[in-house]
């Protein structure tokens, strides 16, 4: 009975949540303090690279913690834009609160698009999210009411004049979108929700046979990733100031969401953040240079991680600490299955 | 004595075939209720639809009178009726004792605090013998921890009425005693218990009253003494058992 305590508190990696919370903080209060350091570095890079990050982090809720693989995020991207979009120019919405109508309009779909699809499991629902993804595309296309394929035009106006672009402005609303995605995708880890979520990957069933109800789970994760995404395309449409369904319901942006996260290592909290931020970085700089390369080379990188490191960035940091800690202390013993009781 | 567990007519087809059909069971308060029968019998899937994880084709599941058919399996739970599953279903990507304080968390009487969680996590563990364990990933364990494990996890859900399904299938003798001497102490702890079990030496040492399952229907009901010396129950059940017992 003595011996007891020891591994019960070394085997709970959940039980506090401080020391991500304590790095969160230092992460954006960095990214907080580049544009007013007067630094001249490139901020729309790490703009975009932020409003991927966000997207990287609520997938992983979905798809990573509850092991729910979508494919049809940009759903949620779109209708953000589009709602930040309509609000801000016809609505002459304050943005910030257009940016709050965005995640809440991108929830209510997640609600409605969730219903029938998380009766489905595993490849069925990915395949049902395609179709998801796509039927919203092509609607969006035929909407003459904002403008169809050729797209909407951001204008927001404020007593009669259009309102200059500040750069900084939009930095810092990917910032705090950012702050708060990873804020809720550490707290959930270490919630009792986050334990259901973990459960419910494992093995759906037997959640429910100690009591979780499954459905209403994955409803809520869903939900909560879609506001984080909606506020993410809401802040992509007031910069870019022109969205057309092409660009923000592209089946692309799906494929995308969901590489970050893995690629940084799912169900984990700082995977997707590295994900996205090796993602959005790249993503950028190769778009801008050579058109479709990148697809290949994330189609190559992903590839990769499935081979031979399923665990993703973290999972690599993870085996390269343990190899390294056991050539430290030749001596100590490998923690073995059958640890006498 | 009241009756924890009713069951009325419980019918199951697959396809054309009857894998339950029109099974009556009543379940005392405080009792330790075996379900026996040879491989096949419908014990498996009566217990599903006793749990909630398989809707019946026809009949009504009573507990303690309230009619829970229609109820899916996590809102049996809240309610008291657990079920532990003959292959074991840890979660694998969890430790030892978050497996259970989750359970603890969504049981019938879920502890306010995520400290009282996983003390009272701790408690059950210590209870079924894998205190030590606590840390471990549940992935890691050997298959004999491993059901003490999936006991645990029900356990921790405070139920009313627990539905083992092959806790022993696998374990060894020692083992085997082992787990029935839990049973007797959550019965004590006034859990009522339903028990399926292949293994019929542990079957008659622990449960007050038996049940045997035939190609899906009722054969036989009665005490471990009664269904020791029932011709048909014999013929059906332990007359094989016995002939694979003298060829082994």
């Amino acid at each position: 009975m003595t011996a007891t305590s020891a591994p019960v508190e070394r085997g709970l990696p959940r039980a506090t949540a401080t020391r991500d919370l304590v790095a969160a903080a230092v992460l954006v209060a960095i990214l907080i303090a580049l544009p007013l350091s007067g630094w001249q570095g490139n901020l729309r890079l790490i703009f975009t690279t932020l409003l991927w990050t966000t997207c990287s982090i609520a997938w992983n809720l979905v798809g990573g913690f509850a092991g729910q693989v979508s494919f049809g995020f940009a759903v949620f991207y779109g209708l953000g834009a589009y709602t930040a979009a309509v609000l801000i120019t016809a609505g002459h919405v304050n943005p910030y609160v257009a940016f709050l109508g965005a995640a809440v309009v991108a929830a209510v779909a997640s609600l409605l698009i969730g219903l029938p699809t998380f009766r489905l499991r595993g490849p069925y629902f990915a395949i049902a999210t395609i179709g998801v993804n796509e039927a919203v595309r092509v609607v969006m296309n035929n909407l003459e009411a904002l403008g169809a394929a050729s797209g909407y035009r951001v204008d927001e106006i404020v007593g009669g004049k259009r309102v200059p672009f500040v750069m900084e402005h939009h930095y810092l609303t990917a910032v705090a979108i950012f702050a708060v995605a990873l804020v809720l995708s550490i707290l959930v880890a270490r919630s009792r929700f986050g334990l259901a979520l973990n459960a419910i990957r494992d093995d759906e069933d037997a959640a429910a046979d100690v009591g979780v109800n499954a459905f209403l789970h994955k409803l809520a994760a869903h939900a909560l990733a879609a506001a984080l995404v909606g506020a993410a395309g809401g802040a992509y449409a007031r910069y870019a100031a022109f969205i057309d369904p092409s660009g923000v319901f592209n089946f692309n942006n799906s494929v995308s969401i969901l590489l970050m996260p893995v690629i940084g290592g799912l169900a984990t909290i700082w995977g997707p953040v590295i994900g996205g931020g090796v993602y959005g970085i790249i993503q950028e700089e190769l778009v801008a240079r050579f058109a479709d390369l990148h697809l290949g080379l994330y189609g190559a990188l992903l590839i990769l991680v499935i081979l031979f490191e399923p665990g993703g960035v973290v999972g690599l940091a993870r085996r390269l600490r343990t190899a390294l800690g056991r050539r430290r202390a030749p001596g100590m013993p490998l923690p073995a299955g059958g640890v006498k009781a | 004595m009241t009756a924890v567990l009713e069951v009325r007519g419980l019918t199951r087809y697959f396809g054309g075939l009857a894998a339950v059909k029109d099974v009556d069971l009543v379940v005392p308060e405080g009792a330790i209720f075996g379900l026996i029968g040879p491989n096949g019998a419908g014990k498996t899937t009566t217990f599903s639809m006793i749990a909630g994880s398989l809707t019946p084709s026809a009949g009504r599941v009573f507990y303690r009178g309230r009619d829970v058919t229609r109820l899916k399996a996590f809102q049996r739970v809240r309610l008291g009726i657990t079920r532990t599953h003959q292959i074991v279903r840890p979660f694998r990507s969890l430790t030892v004792i978050e497996n259970v304080e989750l359970a603890a968390r969504y049981g019938r009487r879920p502890p306010r605090t995520a400290g009282e969680a996983q003390r009272r996590a701790l408690e059950v563990l210590e209870f079924v013998g894998l205190g030590a364990q606590a840390g471990l990933s549940a992935a890691v364990l050997p298959v004999g921890q491993q059901k003490l494990l999936e006991l645990a996890r029900a356990l921790a859900t405070a139920p009313d009425l627990l539905l083992c399904d092959e806790i022993c299938g696998g374990l060894t003798d020692a083992e085997t005693r082992n787990v029935m001497d839990l049973l007797r102490k959550i019965r004590q702890n006034g859990t009522t218990i339903l028990y399926i079990e292949h293994d019929m030496r542990a079957v008659m040492s622990v449960c007050d009253r038996i049940a045997v399952l035939n190609f899906g229907e009722k054969l036989a009901e009665g005490t471990p003494e009664e269904i020791r010396t029932n011709p048909a129950v014999v013929e059906a059940y332990l007359g094989r058992a016995a002939e694979v017992g003298a060829g082994a």
